[in-house]
């Protein structure tokens, strides 16, 4: 049993976690959520010893079965510490690629935490990991046992990782976000065998997400963190449907779910005039490899595809990663350069915003004139279409004015802004010269939950001022459940099924869609 | 930026103090010194350093602290020259590589690993030999010696920056090449490569004096620290302020400049 009682973490004199009370029992799952800079990581890594030397245990103190294992304003004791590590606890961190050695051979470096805490012969420890690799999953273990992490592919990796957190059988083990970088149905896989697990061990576990879906998927109680201090604890379910605090509620309000019933934002759902018309469209790409002197080899990314993009809807495009919807999207906005098939366009110039709000906006301009910028463009492509300094900048105020800032964000830099703010302006930036549709490629999937349903709700509601078109990519089911009007399911390069989002959610009608709906909810 | 960590920054704050005294007496040898710094006079041969000539006399009577001044005004012009001359080369170069790539990219890489391969002084001594001798030569040569280095800097700054989301954006949006290239990109490497542009200067100052030292740079009477510093080794026991004066000066032009690309480094960190 572990108890965290009273615990404050301070950074430089900041509380980062204050009085936060925890109980961990046998057999229980815990969930901390919580959106990003609540302090749910720096919790759990003060838990584990592996918060930075730089964090001060301010107040409370951590016990494990009876042993204080740190105590504020007491040195830490590494050595303890060092014995806790991986025979009573461990964890598994989101990113499996920087968690693992890049230069060993993954089946060593699972063995490393055998022959650090055990006695047993080098060949016993090979039977052990081989029997543990067997255990999470992985197929084929002598295979992967021999392999290098970068020849693993994600999921593989993070069942590798986990292997490595079983293998003393821990009584706890703290996971970070370990399906966050992984695609849905790989991460589907990894929480049922994180929950198969934990009823096989009876260990603890405590489970870290900011996905608030996935925590009612596993977890049997829910603490929820704001500002770091826990807001409120409870059963799931209890959480879900009965929160108490006004902050869980706003929480639980802003998660996308298929249980919310939908509203759309097309205007005129009967009048479907199509704004792009996709015909026969494939996308190559061609690459010689690592040899500068072979032959060019093309290879197929995206398949024969035909669909039409209408007026004032948005179409949600789902799939893996890797299955072209990119691709796909950057053709339709005229990017690639090999192409079979035909796109006709009935918009100028059709804009496109990402995912990450870090890297779209150019750091070292301000927001008056990255909002101008197009405006710019545009007018030395077309000077018909010149507009004056002073017209560019009532424009780039009223869009200020649009997407929600106010006008004192105008001469300030990206770096000034928050995520949601910076994801605002490349909204803005994207749809000052009126573009008519917008490939929006996860605008929403890099922000915290209450800032994702604001994004969303603004993308709706400049949909129907503006009569805009989206071509929605994003891997959260939820997500395009929520934005779109229809649904187009990709895999490898084809398209396997486009239909209306309520039809196609009730009647999936192919197999691949069926489980990317079901691994979803 | 603050204005309290600029007084923080130690490096910064020295590294200005010691460039600028060096810029301000050189900028001011261009129009005014104490005395003629031609000026031979039998009478005042080596006459150690006072307040009537501070750094003293050399073996013809001329003022060393004039003489000093007008070096400094010399390696300045030739330093920013060739700063100016390289830096606007490899930013071109650099940008034109790094964005597009290809066959080009390959050509120009491998002439400046080439250029590379050689001992900057040496390649420059064997373009002095072919243009001949003179200060506007000196910037040439030394200009066209310096270039790779930014070349390499600016492509990989580029590189990194091209496939950057923002980029990308601008390209849907219609912005020109050129546009995107320099407006877009350059002001983003900046802070990497103010730090270049100072150690550059710092290579073209000791360069240039090297040169001088071996008497291929500027040429007498016009008065240079490393003319100066090798006239004065024959006379490093009777007359040693001669070659302290010109070689500390060097040093503490040289030295300033580190420390001041050592503070700009730290503030772009912060």
């Amino acid at each position: 049993m572990i108890k965290i009682e009273n615990l404050s973490v301070a950074f430089d004199g900041t509380e980062v976690v204050k009085n936060v009370n925890l109980e961990i029992t046998d057999g229980e799952i815990l969930g901390i959520v919580g959106e990003s800079g609540s302090g749910k990581s720096v919790t759990a890594l003060t838990l584990m010893g592996l918060v930075s030397e730089t964090a001060e245990v301010t107040s409370g103190r951590i016990v494990v079965d009876d042993c204080v294992l740190r105590e504020a304003g007491k040195p830490v004791d590494k050595k303890l510490y060092r014995t806790m590590q991986g025979d009573n606890m461990s964890m598994i961190f989101q990113e499996p690629m920087t968690s693992l050695n890049p230069t060993q051979k993954v089946g060593k470096q699972v063995g490393e935490m055998l022959k650090l805490h055990t006695v047993l012969t080098k060949e016993e420890i090979k039977a052990k990991v081989l029997e543990t690799f067997e255990a999470v999953g992985l197929r084929n273990p002598e295979l992967v046992y021999n392999c290098y992490p970068h020849q693993l592919s994600g999921g593989m990796r993070q069942r590798v990782m986990i292997a490595m957190a079983v293998i003393l059988h821990p009584d706890l083990v703290v996971a970070d976000e370990p399906t966050t970088a992984l695609d849905v149905s790989i991460q589907n896989q990894i929480v049922a065998l994180l929950k198969d697990i934990n009823t096989k061990e009876n260990n603890s576990m405590i489970f870290i997400t900011h996905d608030l879906n996935l925590a009612r998927r596993i977890c049997d109680r829910v603490a929820v963190m704001k500002d770091g201090r826990i807001v409120e604890l409870g059963a799931t379910e209890d959480i879900f449907l009965r929160p108490q605090e006004s902050y869980t509620k706003n929480l639980m309000e802003a998660v996308p779910s298929r249980l919310k019933r939908r509203v759309s934002a097309m205007k005129n759902a009967d009048n479907k005039e199509p704004i792009v018309q996709v015909k026969d469209l494939s996308v190559f790409y061609e690459d010689r490899g690592s040899n500068p002197f072979a032959k060019k080899v093309r290879k197929c990314i995206v398949k024969n595809a035909t669909f039409d993009i209408y007026k004032g809807e948005s179409l949600g495009l789902v799939g893996e990663s890797g299955c072209g919807k990119t691709t796909l999207s950057k053709a339709i906005l005229g990017m690639n350069m090999i192409t079979t098939g035909e796109v006709i366009q009935t918009t100028v110039r059709p804009q496109m915003i990402f995912q990450d709000p870090y890297s779209s906006l150019n750091p070292s301009k301000t927001i008056g004139w990255l909002l101008q910028e197009p405006l710019r463009a545009r007018g030395i492509l077309d000077p018909s279409q010149k507009m004056t300094k002073a017209d560019m900048e009532a424009a780039a105020y009223e869009m200020l004015k649009r997407v929600g800032l106010e006008e004192k964000y105008f001469t300030r830099k990206p770096s000034q802004l928050s995520g949601g703010q910076r994801q605002r302006i490349s909204i803005g930036q994207a749809l000052i010269t009126r573009p008519g549709l917008i490939v929006a490629d996860e605008p929403v999937s890099a922000l915290d939950v209450t800032v994702q349903a604001q994004i969303m709700e603004l993308m709706q509601n400049l949909q129907q001022e503006m009569e805009l078109s989206y071509l929605f990519i994003s891997h959260d089911i939820n997500v395009v459940y929520k934005m779109c009007d229809r649904i187009m399911v990709m895999k490898e390069g084809q398209i396997l099924e486009i239909g209306e989002t309520e039809e196609i959610f009730a009647h999936p009608q192919n197999e691949y869609t069926q489980t990317l709906f079901r691994d979803s909810l | 930026m603050k204005k309290s960590s600029i007084w923080k920054n130690k490096y910064l704050l020295i590294g200005l103090f010691m460039t600028g005294l060096c810029l301000l007496l050189g900028i001011l040898g261009l129009f005014w010194t104490p005395y003629e710094p031609t000026k031979i006079s039998a009478a005042e041969r080596f006459v150690g350093p006072s307040l009537k000539h501070l750094f003293g006399t050399d073996n013809f009577g001329r003022d060393i602290f004039s003489r000093v001044m007008k070096g400094l005004s010399a390696t300045i012009v030739i330093g920013t020259s060739v700063v100016l001359f390289s830096a606007t080369m490899g930013i071109l170069l650099g940008a034109l590589t790094g964005y597009f790539g290809g066959i080009v990219d390959e050509i120009v890489m491998r002439i400046t690993d080439a250029l590379n391969g050689f001992p900057s002084i040496l390649l420059a001594l064997v373009l002095i030999s072919i243009f001949g001798n003179g200060k506007q030569n000196v910037i040439l040569a030394l200009g066209l010696v310096f270039i790779p280095s930014y070349v390499r800097i600016v492509r990989s700054e580029f590189i990194r920056l091209r496939d950057a989301d923002f980029i990308k954006r601008a390209r849907l949006m219609g912005v020109s090449k050129v546009r995107i290239l320099f407006v877009h990109i350059l002001p983003n490497i900046f802070s990497v490569f103010w730090v270049s542009v100072m150690i550059g200067f710092n290579n073209a100052i000791l360069a240039e004096s090297g040169m001088s030292y071996l008497g291929i740079g500027v040429q007498p009477p016009d008065a240079s620290l490393g003319k100066m510093l090798s006239d004065a080794q024959g006379y490093l026991q009777r007359a040693p302020w001669f070659a302290l004066s010109s070689g500390l000066t060097i040093v503490w032009l040289v030295l300033g400049f580190a420390l001041l690309s050592e503070g700009v480094q730290r503030m772009n960190n912060n």
